[in-house]
């Protein structure tokens, strides 16, 4: 098991354990699992799943950030998050992050594909 | 002799004035805590933040790799002031502790032959630098909600770093209240560039000895690092000098509540002792007119 970690600048968002997380680094996804050698990268767009036993848990949707990876530690650092559960296809254009992200296309446009068909489901 | 009416119609005014004071103290109270709260759980964040960062540079042997915005330039002539005021009066001495701090520091750099500039946040900030001749590059008002701050910080940052950029100023510091206790505050400095180092060395030492891979690579995390550590830095700050308003405001509500009660039993005194004189003086003149029959 990993401590995952999610922090935004207001807040931590919240903090536990769990088996693998995938994350949407910089230069491509990557799982966080216990172990990793120490790491450090940015986010960019994407889905960060929670895993275990080869399905996902939980998912959100990050707008970017940063990742430190630690032997048992995984903080996020992000900067918007909205979890998966609470979006769909009709109301995600509702939410806190797409309305703090308005003007940044491509960030914008990641929203929409990963609410319509997540890479990891 | 003071007029009955007259102290009676003072006494009632005193009172309301209490009121309003220990009413605007519960409210102070109880902002406070809220601000206190936000305070600590932003700290998270910019603990990891500044680890990172501070894990990537000390990573850098060479320091002359790393960018000017977080070396600071070598002959460093303008610098830049961001002065967090409230947007609000009657906090006792919290404004203007911060101003005359801004004097003395600014009198010090344009000794040493620097230039300054000053960005103003809250209304009472700038409403006071309208008034001197220094150049005030930006003025940030109303930060009445978290989100608000949020977005102020956002701003400033965008700002510094464009000036930063176009060669308009070489030096950033930032001044604000430091929340030390709900009775103390205390003018604090940081500079924002060059980035100054203030983390306990046990953390820098970790930071330098554990060995991380960055990816992308050193500089372009750096890109992304610097301005969000601008931004956090700032954040704080402005959370930090919120607390210490509701703080300070809270203090001098609380000092003119009891002041106003006393003042009221000093008045009822007076009133108790006028209406008795004149209690007695009615009777004296009642008897010396029986008297004299």
């Amino acid at each position: 098991m990993i401590n995952l970690k999610v922090v935004s600048p207001q807040k931590v968002i919240f903090e536990k354990e769990v088996e693998m997380a995938v994350l949407p680094g910089a230069e491509g996804d990557f799982a966080a699992m216990p172990n990793h050698s120490p790491f450090i990268s940015s986010l960019r767009p994407g889905q960060m799943a929670i895993m275990s036993s080869n399905k996902v848990d939980e998912s959100f949707f990050v707008s970017g950030g940063l990742v430190m990876l630690k032997e048992k530690v995984c903080e996020v650092l992000v900067d918007q998050i909205e979890p998966l559960s609470d979006v769909n296809s009709s109301n995600y254009q509702q939410s806190k992050t797409y309305q703090e992200l308005e003007g940044n296309e491509t960030a914008l446009g990641t929203f929409e594909q990963v609410v319509n068909n997540p890479p990891y489901k | 002799m003071p007029n009955l009416k007259e102290l009676k119609n003072r006494i009632s005014s005193v009172k309301s004035t209490r009121k309003i004071t220990s009413a605007m103290k519960m409210v102070a109270a109880s902002k406070l805590r809220r601000a206190q709260e936000l305070a600590e759980s932003s700290r998270v964040y910019a603990d990891s933040l500044s680890f990172i960062l501070s894990s990537l540079a000390g990573n850098t042997k060479n320091s002359a790799d790393l960018p000017e915005i977080l070396t600071g330039r070598e002959n460093s002539k303008i610098s830049l002031l961001i002065i967090n005021s409230s947007d609000r009066g009657l906090c006792g001495g919290f404004n203007s502790n911060l101003f005359r701090n801004a004097k003395k520091w600014i009198s010090d750099q344009q000794g040493q032959g620097k230039s300054v500039k000053i960005m103003t946040v809250g209304k009472k900030a700038s409403s006071f630098y309208k008034k001197t001749d220094l150049d005030i590059v930006a003025s940030f008002e109303d930060l009445n909600s978290n989100d608000r701050q949020l977005q102020v910080s956002e701003e400033i940052k965008n700002k510094i770093m464009e000036l930063f950029e176009n060669n308009e100023i070489d030096e950033v510091s930032i001044l604000f209240n430091k929340f030390v206790s709900a009775i103390s505050q205390e003018p604090t400095y940081q500079s924002l560039i060059p980035l100054s180092n203030e983390e306990t060395s046990e953390d820098e030492s970790e930071a330098n000895n554990a060995i991380f891979e960055f990816e992308p690579d050193k500089n372009e995390l750096l890109e992304y690092l610097v301005p969000r550590n601008f931004l956090t830095q700032i954040y704080r700050s402005v959370l930090e000098s919120s607390a210490s308003e509701h703080a300070a405001r809270m203090t001098s509500m609380d000092n003119a509540t009891r002041n106003a009660g006393d003042m009221i039993d000093r008045l009822t005194l007076t009133y108790n002792r006028t209406r008795q004189a004149f209690i007695t003086k009615e009777l004296i003149e009642i008897i010396s007119g029986a008297e004299a029959v």
